[in-house]
């Protein structure tokens, strides 16, 4: 089989890319400056950028950098997905295939586990979005130098907790908006509720609060608390792998963090697992959802 | 003792603590999925042996199984770093 040659523009590309890399990464050598010890660079490492009232409710208080990345990769998502529809055609094209393609990989699973016709359609507009952006926002929070966040918490003179925040360029990457609890935690208490309704909806309200009657009556605290720890484990898989993929990567590498990404650390929490994460979570979403359809 | 030197002491002392317990949380949580994920790739090896032309799918469905089994390490891995640096 001949091998396919890269096009004279490809490879421009690619170097002009690798030389942006290595000025970056010597920059930030000559401009920051490495940390002393290992505690001195993970100190910062748990905190996140939150405004509002320290004390009160929990509603009065956001966390601004979730909000901005999630916006960014969903205004991303559109100008792709125009992208492609402006070049619509029979014969299709290089990102038309792409696209295509994913969608058929996802919709073999979904016809696979449920074989009703009305719910399938539901249950994969419902996988396709949440798989192609958890996709996007691991990818992009991966192995993507960009702008971040880092906050360190001082005591002010009255005792309160201040947040100091530092705006950092291109020495660490992207925030992912999955790193954060709130958006994992969303996703899969609304999975939770549309397979509740959806098994109330199909099989009528006594025969779903009879379900968890069986097989024998007395297991009625197992069955509450096994689909009360669906949403649990469904959101903190996700953030532990992103969240603390992130972390390990940081202590394994502070030092060489400052002057090039260690690429094969970057291939394998922010790609790899990235990319499997994204798909265990929609598989599950087909799975709990076709659990309470049978 | 002096003022100075039980602060330091007491200092020195939640950092022993914290130390022994992150150890503790994340070397035996490592057990389960480095178990788990063993048997799981010994089956699909015998899978794969006994028919070759399904490798794709056979490690496909590995891989979906593989991260299900790591989730408990995961649990682990968050509680030590809520250990080491958020207490």
């Amino acid at each position: 089989m001949a091998k396919k040659k890269m096009s004279t523009k490809a490879k421009i590309q690619l170097l002009v890319f690798l030389i942006a890399y290595v000025v970056v990464g010597v920059l930030n050598v000559k401009l920051g400056g490495l940390p002393p010890t290992p505690g001195e660079a993970l100190k910062n490492v748990a905190n996140r950028w939150i405004v509002g009232p320290s004390s009160g409710p929990w509603y009065t208080r956001i966390n601004p950098m979730t909000i901005i990345m999630s916006w960014v990769i969903i205004g991303l998502i559109i100008w792709f997905a125009k992208s492609v529809n402006k070049e619509y055609s029979i014969v299709p094209s290089n990102k038309q295939s792409f696209a295509e393609s994913l969608m058929e990989f996802v919709y073999d699973i979904v016809q696979s586990s449920i074989p009703d016709e009305r719910y399938a359609k539901i249950t994969f507009k419902l996988a396709m979005t949440l798989f192609i952006y958890i996709a996007v926002a691991n990818l992009i929070g991966g192995f993507i130098p960009g702008i971040s966040v880092d906050v360190s918490k001082t005591i002010a003179e009255n005792g309160e907790v201040v947040r100091n925040v530092k705006f950092v360029l291109f020495s660490d990457t992207w925030f992912p908006p999955t790193a954060d609890l709130n958006t994992n935690l969303t996703y899969a208490v609304m999975v939770f509720l549309i397979s509740q309704y959806f098994g109330i909806k199909v099989k009528g309200i006594k025969a779903w609060l009879k379900g968890f009657l069986e097989p024998v009556p007395i297991l009625l605290p197992m069955n509450i608390i096994g689909e009360l720890a669906k949403p649990v484990s469904h959101s903190l898989r996700l953030f532990g792998n992103i969240t603390g993929g992130g972390i390990l990567v940081l202590t394994l590498s502070y030092f060489v963090k400052y002057m090039f990404l260690p690429p094969f650390l970057w291939g394998y929490f922010g790609i790899f697992s990235g990319l499997i994460q994204a798909f265990v979570f929609s598989t599950l979403t087909i799975a709990y959802i076709s659990s309470q359809l049978a | 003792m002096d003022q100075e030197s039980v602060k330091i002491l007491a200092e020195a002392i939640v950092t022993a603590g914290k130390a022994i317990g992150a150890g503790l949380c994340m070397g035996l949580g490592a057990i389960g999925p480095g178990v788990g994920e063993g048997h799981v790739g010994g089956h699909a090896m015998d899978a794969i042996a006994r028919q070759p032309e399904l490798t794709n799918v056979i490690v496909t469905r590995m891989l979906l199984a593989d991260a299900i089994a790591e989730t408990t390490g995961i649990y682990s891995l968050l509680i030590t770093f809520l250990i080491l640096f958020a207490l």
